[in-house]
């Protein structure tokens, strides 16, 4: 599977409404997550920790993790502050706020739930 | 939502440090990549590659994170506006004509609402103004009518609809606690006055009710004679003030800035109606407004009912009582807006006229700069532009072009205003206060918004039709006929709206000359008034100082006549009473009315009212001579038909003992209404035998009338320092006073017919001027086979006759109806003239003869060689 490019032209009149919505989600919910678990990162951090988390799996351009923290910053479940990298080179490091864990928690109680139903749905039919 | 949104429009604002912080992050993520792969063993070129494939699309991730950052729509309209501006920058004669165009229409409706909003729709300035209500009485016609003291106690008594019901008077009070004495306006009202409106005095108390008493004086003074006269000393409460020779308490000092009733000029003091205390038992004395604060939830429409139920019964107790039949409850600012209403939607919808033809004009320069710009359209379209992105650069550009017209339109109508305010004098309530506000620019954006969608509408349809195949092909002819048809009709259309606004300016003009020119009945030139502050109770010192005074007056050089009167001709229906005609007796409610007025010996002279007839009053008609009266030639035709007035008797129900008075005289007919169209019937009383108060002072004279004005005030001033004169007006000013509300409204009409003139003649200038240019080769041949030079001439014109012939038939009819209209609403206008609409017809032609003029010219001085060498 590949989030090549995001199905998303801005629309002249509105906040954009993305076919790949889901996908998009999906990505935040594992930036969200990186972020908690391994404290503050900066965009290539990030990206490297998904790569390395999906084994090739899912490759995405990594440009697209931009995007996705910017729509984290703007719901105010992250934030930003500029520091120094590993090899000393100016960066900005993302780190998960209270509000980030909250909707974290949430979000990863109905991933469960429902990848569980599509799971034991889809288990169902191969039965017969 | 909220949080996210608060964030973009942050991020709209700090866009340019934003970009850079992303870019060098997005830099340090390439070159972090680009190490990782040579660390894999990748040489540098590579790697730089391979990092910017894993990356994905750097110029994506930018414009994406662009607009994710911003209010996408925001963003993306103050970019296609700063665009829409670049390239209107760049079409600098296009931008000037649109603009212009526009800043004459958006200005128009922007005087015109700047004074619809100060007049008609601007809350009175009292809490809750909403509740207040105008009261009268009204007779069986439904004439409304003032209120007596009576009438006004028995309705203020019963009613249970009003919080508090109060009525209100204008007067003169001449202060003469010191030296020089000095007149103000002021107002005898009853005692709630101040919790009616809902305000509270600056200083002091309202008043009480018992101060209505006769016998106490109590005075309100207005913050700004507080000010003035007393240096705004609080001590001022509880002193005592000569007012009128009499001392009145100063119980309080009102707010700054109040003033009631609105439309009277600088209200300096209030007393109560204990200074009327001889006219309070007189059922018959109507001289009273009313205003009244409605309870909390009751309706202007119930509150009308339950007083008329009052009305009815009192009509009942008092059958001579006819003017009390119904009542009258109206908003007050439906009261204060009252005559000037209909005269200023006239202009309203005129405006709305010219801002139509100031759209079209715009739409059809579009149209034009359209047909230059099919190319770049095409293009656009061909690299996949879509339509929707044309609409919307043409759109944008219209309200770029919208906002640069209402810029320069309310700079125009500031200037306007300014030049046409001062003509209406103090004919329109509350119309000195009109400025370019908040509320006027907000309007202008407003229009600037709603015309930019409508004059952009067209042009922007037809730009996203463009084909791109056909319009990129080398040479070709862009835009269809189809096109050149429908700017023609836009031609046609101006021609048409200005046809109808030329009519009605036309037809205000007609109507007002006619009021400037018609006889008065008085000879309005070399004529001095003034009135004078004499506050006399004692009516012999009264009468004695009157004739002394006229004495003083006639000595000074250059006066030839003086004498007092009042009211004086066009101050209307001020003193209205009925008679008894001796021969023929009538019941009480059927017995003839008409006006009425006071005058001494010599005023018909010196006002140059001709005696027809018999003669004028002499010093011996006093109190001991017979009664006698004189009158009219009006009167003498409406209630002496065919027979000779002089010697007949009739009795008026005026003063203490009314008796039956001869007819002495009979005297032309002088205007009393100011708008009246037949002359009004009309008796004089010669003062001495009826001397209620001192007349008006008019003074005849052989020099400049205003050269006799000190004299005049000395003159006065030596019989009784304390005795102030006000109100000075030459003749001229009072008959100018009396039409200039119809001047104010011809002037800004005559002004709208002008622009629209122009837009017209602008919009044909511009369709012939290309229909020329796209026709260049044709004439060429043309000429080249030998048209003669006029027949060339002639094609052009006879295009721009066709355009203003189809634009006259289809005015016609809208002329005919807003003539119609404009009859209703406006008083002298005499529609259905064919003069006025012939005359509206020839300027159009002119206009259209003009702007064919220079096009036409250039056509016949086509060069055939050249013009078929560049097809």
């Amino acid at each position: 599977m590949a989030i090549a490019k995001e199905l998303c032209y801005p629309s002249p009149l509105g906040m954009t409404k993305d076919r790949s919505e889901v996908l998009q989600g999906t990505l935040d919910l594992m930036v969200l997550k990186t972020l908690d678990a391994l404290g503050p990162l900066h965009g290539y951090g990030v990206a490297r920790r998904i790569e390395q988390l999906s084994e090739e799996t899912l490759r995405l351009n990594e440009g697209t993790v931009y995007a996705s923290l910017l729509r984290l910053l703007q719901k105010g479940w992250i934030r930003s502050e500029w520091g120094a990298s590993e090899n000393n080179r100016r960066a900005k490091f993302y780190s998960i706020t209270r509000a980030g864990r909250k909707h974290l928690a949430r979000e990863t109680e109905s991933w469960e739930r429902i990848s569980g139903v599509i799971g034991r749905v889809l288990r169902l039919g191969s039965q017969h | 939502m909220l949080r996210e949104l608060l964030s973009r429009i942050q991020g709209s604002f700090r866009r340019r440090r934003l970009e850079q912080e992303f870019d060098d992050e997005v830099r340090s993520h390439l070159e972090m990549l680009k190490e990782r792969f040579i660390a894999r063993g990748m040489d540098p070129a590579e790697a730089f590659y391979a990092a910017r494939r894993q990356f994905g699309g750097v110029t994506q991730v930018k414009q994406d994170f662009r607009e994710r950052r911003s209010v996408p729509v925001f963003y993306v309209l103050l970019e296609d506006v700063r665009q829409a501006f670049s390239r209107l920058r760049k079409a600098k004669r296009f931008t000037a004509a649109a603009a212009l165009t526009l800043a004459l229409g958006i200005g128009a409706g922007a005087a015109v609402f700047a004074v619809l909003d100060t007049v008609v729709l601007r809350p009175l300035p009292y809490p809750e103004p909403g509740r207040l209500m105008a009261f009268r009485s009204v007779d069986q016609r439904g004439t409304p009518h003032h209120l007596s003291y009576p009438d006004f106690f028995d309705f203020r008594k019963h009613n249970r609809v009003f919080e508090h019901l109060v009525c209100y008077r204008d007067a003169a009070f001449t202060l003469t606690d010191s030296l020089p004495p000095i007149q103000v306006a002021g107002a005898i009202v009853s005692w709630d006055l101040f919790p009616m409106l809902g305000v509270q005095p600056a200083l002091g108390r309202g008043f009480l009710p018992e101060e209505e008493n006769p016998g106490t004086h109590t005075v309100l003074l207005s913050h700004r004679l507080w000010k003035s006269r007393f240096g705004g000393d609080p001590g001022i409460l509880g002193r005592a003030v000569r007012i009128n020779g009499v001392p009145f308490t100063v119980i309080g000092v009102g707010p700054p800035g109040f003033q009631f009733p609105a439309e009277a000029a600088a209200v300096e003091l209030w007393v109560t109606l204990s200074e009327d205390a001889t006219a309070r038992d007189q059922r018959g004395a109507r001289m009273l407004d009313a205003i009244g604060r409605l309870k909390p939830g009751v309706s202007a429409r119930q509150a009308q009912s339950e007083m008329d139920q009052l009305a009815g019964a009192l009509a009942r107790q008092y059958p001579g009582n006819k003017n009390v039949a119904r009542t009258l409850v109206l908003p007050e600012l439906r009261r204060l807006a009252g005559s000037s209403l209909k005269p200023l939607l006239v202009l309203a919808g005129a405006v709305a006229m010219l801002l139509l033809i100031a759209c079209v004009n715009t739409a059809n320069l579009l149209l034009a700069r359209n047909a230059e710009r099919a190319r770049e359209f095409a293009l656009r379209t061909a690299l996949g532009a879509s339509r929707l992105a044309i609409v919307r650069q043409m759109l944008t550009e219209g309200l770029a072009l919208g906002l640069l017209g209402a810029g320069g339109g309310v700079l125009l109508s500031f200037g306007a205003l300014k030049a046409v305010l001062p003509l209406a004098g103090d004919s329109v309530p509350r119309l000195s206060d009109t400025s370019i506000d908040a509320r006027v620019l907000a309007f202008s954006i407003a229009l600037a918004v709603l015309t930019s969608v409508l004059f952009s509408f067209a042009p922007a349809v037809q730009a996203a039709r463009a084909d791109p195949a056909g319009a990129l092909k080398e040479g070709a002819r862009t835009i269809a006929r189809g096109h050149d048809r429908f700017r023609s009709g836009l031609v046609v259309v101006q021609i048409t709206l200005g046809l109808v606004l030329l009519v009605a300016a036309e037809l205000l003009a007609a109507g007002f000359l006619h009021l400037v020119h018609r006889d008065l009945g008085f000879r309005a030139g070399e004529l001095l008034t003034f009135d004078v502050g004499l506050a006399e109770p004692n009516v012999t010192r009264q009468i004695a100082f009157c004739d002394r005074m006229l004495e003083h007056l006639r000595a000074i050089p250059g006066v030839q006549a003086a004498a007092t009167g009042t009211p004086l001709p066009l101050e209307g229906h001020q003193m209205r009473a009925a008679f008894d005609i001796e021969q023929r007796p009538a019941a009480a409610p059927d017995r003839p009315r008409c006006d009425t007025a006071i005058v001494t010996p010599g005023y018909f002279r010196a006002m140059g009212i001709p005696l027809l007839k018999g003669r004028d009053f002499s010093e011996r008609d006093d109190a001991q001579a017979a009664p006698i009266l004189v009158v009219n030639q009006a009167f003498a035709r409406k209630y002496f038909p065919g027979e000779d007035v002089i010697g007949k008797r009739i009795r008026p129900g005026l003063g203490p003992t009314p008796a039956m008075r001869e007819i002495v005289g009979v005297v032309g007919d002088a205007k009393q209404a100011a708008l009246g169209a037949d002359p009004d019937p009309i008796y004089y009383y010669p003062y001495k035998q009826l001397p209620w108060f001192l007349g008006t002072v008019v003074l005849r004279t052989v020099v400049p009338p205003l050269a006799v004005e000190s004299a005049a005030r000395a003159a006065v001033a030596s019989l009784d320092r304390h005795v102030a004169i006000h109100g000075i007006r030459t003749g001229k000013e009072r008959s100018a006073a009396a039409i200039a509300q119809m001047q104010f409204v011809t002037t800004l009409m005559g002004g709208f017919a002008i622009i629209a003139l122009l837009l017209a003649g602008a919009g044909l200038y511009g369709v012939l001027s290309y229909a020329v240019a796209r026709r260049r080769g044709e004439i060429g041949v043309r000429i080249a086979l030998g048209a003669a030079h006029k027949e060339v001439l002639g094609l052009v014109f006879r295009q721009a006759m066709s355009l203003v012939a189809a634009g006259l038939v289809l005015g016609l009819a809208g002329a005919a109806a807003a003539s119609r209209v404009l009859g209703t609403m406006i008083y002298g206008i005499r529609p259905g003239d064919p003069l006025i609409l012939a005359g509206a017809c020839c300027m159009l032609v002119i206009t259209g003869i003009a702007a064919a003029y220079v096009p036409a010219a250039r056509a016949a001085s086509v060069d055939p060689m050249q013009a078929l060498r560049s097809e």
